[in-house]
């Protein structure tokens, strides 16, 4: 049964197969070798160099820094993300008039340019901003250590959560009333129907917004770019931010070698927790 | 099916034969007129913009005009040109290691012999040349940093502006209690963080001694002492001293400008071509900038400027094999350093780089106090010769939020000199 459902939906597969084969695969295997090369634009010769653009960062404390502030901000955006999402996804779940409101409303941020919507953040966000305005508060949102990361963190929560409510949403109308309505004759709570029936069954939907959030976040570039730049100091300077540096300086080698360290840091996350959350899909 | 197969190829074909012409980036043939491609910074002042058009009209020749965001204009240039995409004509930095970034030997046409060289004094010494040969055709007066006051703030708390570091550390106490912000910084913005330092350097610097030892490897920036560590030190005393606006981290330069001409700062470091920044900050109105703003330089221990010869106004022609147009863009070089750029100087009131060509009347008092500093004694930036100090900004950042001492940053920073002058196959590394 399984061989022919394999089959059956192979030739649907194939279009995807191409693409994914075509605009990721094949550029990525054609140009891995730069992260080894001592490309600069300083020089005409690109000569295989071995680890030297990997130990050139190591030395400049560059490397450490931008991946453990990638990790952190990674992680920050799926648990805000998801978090948040679900809980609207749980609020705005029945269809009607306000709902869909509130559901326009939540996914208009995700139509807007990842870019434009750092820049009004970061005008919001300004010590003289509307945001301390309104809390009356003096605070450098934006520029202090102990704040940047989460608050762009959510700020990238607050572009995209409408997508992924969505997502949640399909997931939550795809439950069978009937088991609802089974356990609520049990007698079971909201928050048991919630623990025991809703959620082991989103766990679809939970495993395709976990994966697209934290992959996301690990390429992170636009938002960061547009609200702090990577600073105050280093604090918000995510792999991408740094490769973008180097590539600026010339440096096209290092450049390489931090885009190919973004690429085995999705390949470790997300393979394995894929694999992780089908596996819970089934055993779930 | 035979028809419409016919139909398809001839379909196919014209479509081919249009895009084929599309990428020649030829005009008619026979007429001898091309079009040229020019990357240019999108802060061009509208006088250089209508210099384009001159040049066309006079020509006959097309230019298509590649705006470069001026914000991360470096990078974006440096991505197109990476992929080995190549106008006729590049506007870019003058300085050597802005120049040394583009692998000028390999990529750009050798201007050595030009006639504009020799009216240009020793400009092409120190700027637009790399081991003897020119490759740049500089028509903007040099950018010129120093310290931006406010004459009305100055006055009113009895002060004279600082020409040093010493006194501009002995202003601030008597600057913040008079309820004024000593010296506005803009670490939103990143890059301005990097001017006070590098003015500080200038003392070091008479006839860039500093650059040249840094470049030829004879000092490191890391040297116990060394004027970076001190300029370094300097301003992270200065930080220390409450003499920094409180928003330095997030303020962007635009905040800077705005607070010098309201006076609710008293100085900005910044450079000369920030003036039109300064006149939108006074609402466009020249007269509230001429009577509130002066200018004056600044360095570790005497009134010195720093200057370096900046991107606007900076041209190079890539090599791209194309006879005509390789002629056509030479043409333009020719036409932008001839007849016509007195008509230019006239018309964008700044200083002409060609010593044949006279001052502009009725330039703004800003802009007087500028030249007369420059010409009191004006020192180029000691990181003009030396590749790999795109970095210092990102260090000064982390010097400000505290991650950094002067002596970690001069380390870390002269890493990335050797990783950039090795690449470079700079003499003595």
């Amino acid at each position: 049964m399984v061989m022919r459902n394999r089959a059956a939906w192979l030739p649907w597969a194939l279009p995807a197969i191409v693409l994914v084969t075509v605009f990721f695969v094949a550029p990525f295997l054609l140009n891995v070798r730069f992260a080894f090369s001592s490309w600069t634009s300083f020089r005409a010769e690109i000569t295989w160099n071995g680890l030297e653009n990997v130990r050139t960062l190591i030395d400049q404390e560059l490397l450490a820094n931008a991946v453990t502030v990638t990790v952190l901000y990674a992680i920050l955006c799926m648990a805000i993300q998801n978090t948040v999402s679900l809980s609207l996804a749980l609020a705005l779940q029945r269809t009607s008039g306000i709902n869909t409101v509130f559901r326009s409303a939540f996914f208009l941020p995700t139509l807007i340019s990842p870019l434009a919507a750092g820049y009004i953040w970061r005008g919001l966000l300004a010590p003289d901003g509307a945001v301390n305005s309104f809390l009356g508060v003096e605070w450098a949102w934006l520029g202090e250590p102990s704040t940047a990361l989460v608050v762009v963190a959510f700020i990238d929560a607050w572009k995209w959560s409408g997508l992924i409510t969505l997502v949640y949403i399909a997931g939550l109308n795809s439950i069978p009333k009937s088991l609802l309505e089974s356990a609520i004759v049990d007698g079971a709570g909201l928050w048991t129907r919630f623990r025991r029936v809703v959620f082991p069954l989103l766990a679809p939907a939970l495993t395709f917004n976990v994966a697209v959030t934290l992959v996301g976040a690990l390429s992170a570039y636009d938002v960061i770019a547009a609200t702090t730049g990577g600073g105050p100091g280093d604090h918000t300077r995510a792999l991408n931010v740094v490769m973008r540096q180097q590539w600026g300086q010339g440096f096209f080698g290092s450049a390489s070698a931090l885009g190919f360290t973004v690429t085995l840091l999705v390949i470790a996350t997300a393979v394995p927790l894929v694999w992780w959350l089908r596996r819970r899909e089934v055993t779930g | 099916m035979r028809a419409p197969s016919r139909l398809l190829g001839a379909a196919i074909g014209a479509v081919l034969a249009l895009s084929l012409s599309g990428c020649g980036s030829s005009a008619p043939e026979g007429t001898g007129q091309v079009k040229l491609t020019l990357w240019h910074n999108s802060a061009d002042p509208a006088p250089l913009l209508e210099m384009y058009k001159k040049f066309e009209k006079q020509s006959g020749h097309k230019i298509e005009l590649v705006s470069i965001p001026s914000d991360g204009f470096e990078d974006t240039t440096q991505t197109k040109w990476a992929t080995g995409d190549r106008p006729d004509i590049v506007e870019y930095h003058a300085t050597v290691s802005g120049l040394l970034a583009l692998n000028p030997a390999e990529n750009l046409r050798d201007l050595t012999g030009e006639a504009y060289i020799a009216r240009s004094g020793d400009l092409y010494r120190s700027a637009g040349s790399v081991n003897g040969k020119v490759y740049a055709a500089i028509t903007g007066f040099p950018q010129v940093f120093g310290l931006y006051y406010n004459k009305k703030v100055f006055t009113a708390a009895g002060l004279t502006p600082p020409t040093n570091f010493a006194e501009l550390a002995a202003s601030c106490p008597k600057l913040k209690a008079a309820g004024v912000t000593p010296v506005f910084e803009s670490g939103g913005s990143i890059w301005p963080v990097q001017i006070l330092p590098i003015l500080y350097m200038a003392g070091a610097n008479q006839s860039n001694a500093y650059g040249k030892a840094i470049a030829g490897h004879s000092s490191t920036l890391a040297d116990a002492g060394s004027p970076f560590v001190s300029g370094l030190t300097a301003y992270a005393k200065l930080k220390a001293d409450g003499c920094f606006n409180k928003d330095i981290v997030t303020a962007k330069f635009e905040d800077s400008m705005k607070a010098l001409v309201t006076g609710e700062a008293a100085m900005v470091a910044q450079h000369s071509d920030m003036l039109p920044a300064l006149l939108a900050a006074a609402g466009g109105d020249q007269k509230t900038v001429d009577e509130s703003v002066g200018f004056v330089g600044l360095s570790s221990d005497k009134p010195l400027v720093t200057y370096a010869p900046g991107p606007i106004g900076t041209f190079y022609l890539p090599k791209t094999g194309d006879a005509a147009r390789e002629k056509a863009s030479l043409d333009f070089v020719r036409f932008m350093t001839g007849p016509a750029y007195a008509e230019y100087i006239t018309a964008s009131k700044t200083f002409p780089v060609f010593k044949d060509v006279p001052d502009p009347q009725g330039v703004s008092s800003v802009l007087q106090d500028v030249k007369k500093a420059y010409d009191t004694g004006a020192v180029i930036a000691f990181n003009s010769d030396i590749p790999g100090m795109g970095g210092l900004a990102q260090l000064m950042s982390e010097l400000i939020a505290g991650q950094k001492d002067p002596q970690k940053a001069a380390t870390q920073l002269q890493g990335q000199v050797e990783q950039a002058a090795k690449a470079a196959g700079l003499p003595g590394w």
